[in-house]
């Protein structure tokens, strides 16, 4: 992430682009993780007349490749996306340099822990 | 013709004697069809000769008079108090140092225009006669170039606002104008000037100009292709 950010170049306009792209993945690929873990991973019986989803059947689909190869992507687009968008928002309405110092090493720091955070869930679970 | 009587608040201002702006309220027994600039040319002549107000043309084309009116940015000329009911609250533009009353400081505003360089420049020598552009080279710049400088549009920007060294929608539009002009050869200088933190990528496409642009000049789908253009040309 940290790189991602510093890599932005000084007039904002790949920020600009990539905000765009992610955009487009998430929307894409938002769709694909919810009928993957809410649709496809249904199957163990109804409780209270819902069917429920299964644990094994997510937990088989996490140890595809490629699906967590997606998982991946949708993360890391995820957190590009919200991180850069704060970041704007901190740009734009932060004036004092103490508190913007202040809240992009919070951002930076709380991006990065969520990257691991997710990282180690789509890494663990279908091991 | 019909009389009303209206409630009219001013955000009035002396930079003499007045700490900060305040509201006067005037009732006046008013004819129905009047603008909302008759009715401050009623004040200014009858009841206050201290409101101060930019006013020129009245006829909605030399961008004076555009100001705040019941929360919008509006030329008062072209407005008729019948779009209101009840009191009108006039104010000056947001977003500009107030000078006094109505009359807001526009000099950082046409300062943003200048940086954008609102001419054609030209390598080639300038034709003798016409400068010939087809109807669909002008068609790209058509509307852009109907902009009548009025400032309500950057006024009414929340990007603005948080920053008074964004270029604005005006001085971007300005840039549009002649980016996209066929005949013009000082595109790269100007795509060079937009391309800046403070500049096109301050536009977080809020659709406030476009809201407050007394000529309907569809200001962010034009900076949205401002964006395309200038991208195209530092990637």
């Amino acid at each position: 992430m940290k790189k991602g950010l510093t890599e932005t170049s000084k007039t904002g306009a790949i920020a600009w682009l990539l905000q765009r792209i992610t955009a487009v993945i998430l929307f894409v690929l938002l769709i694909v993780h919810y009928i993957g873990y809410h649709m496809l991973s249904k199957g163990v019986g109804k409780v209270d007349g819902a069917e429920q989803i299964s644990y094994e059947k997510v937990k088989a689909l996490m140890s595809s490749p490629f699906f967590n190869l997606i998982q991946f992507l949708f993360l890391i687009s995820a957190l590009y996306h919200g991180v850069n968008g704060l970041w704007t928002v901190i740009e734009d309405y932060v004036s004092n340099k103490g508190w913007r110092l202040f809240l992009y090493s919070l951002l930076v720091v709380v991006g990065i822990s969520l990257l691991f955070v997710g990282t180690m869930t789509i890494l663990k679970v279908g091991a | 013709m019909a009389k009303e009587k209206r409630n009219i608040k001013i955000l009035r201002y002396n930079p003499k004697t007045d700490k900060k702006p305040h509201w006067k309220s005037y009732n006046l027994e008013l004819d129905s069809e009047l603008t909302i600039l008759d009715v401050l040319n009623e004040i200014h002549w009858k009841i206050d000769g201290s409101l101060a107000y930019r006013r020129s043309c009245r006829s909605a084309i030399c961008g004076s008079c555009a100001m705040k009116i019941n929360g919008q940015n509006l030329l008062a000329c072209e407005t008729p108090m019948h779009k209101f009911k009840g009191t009108i609250k006039i104010e000056p533009l947001p977003g500009f140092p107030i000078l006094k009353d109505l009359v807001v400081d526009m000099d950082g505003f046409f300062k943003k225009i200048e940086r954008v360089k609102p001419y054609l420049i030209l390598d080639k020598p300038t034709p003798i006669k016409e400068f010939i552009q087809t109807p669909e080279e002008f068609d790209n710049i058509r509307e852009a170039a109907t902009c009548i400088l009025c400032g309500a549009c950057t006024s009414s920007c929340p990007s603005l606002w948080a920053n008074e060294d964004y270029l604005g929608p005006a001085a971007l539009l300005k840039s549009y104008r002649f980016i996209f002009d066929t005949r013009d050869d000082g595109s790269v200088d100007r795509i060079d000037i937009v391309n800046d933190k403070n500049g096109i990528w301050r536009c977080h496409t809020i659709f406030n100009c476009m809201e407050a642009c007394p000529k309907n000049i569809k200001i962010t789908e034009y900076l949205s292709k401002l964006k395309v253009k200038v991208l195209e040309n530092t990637i």
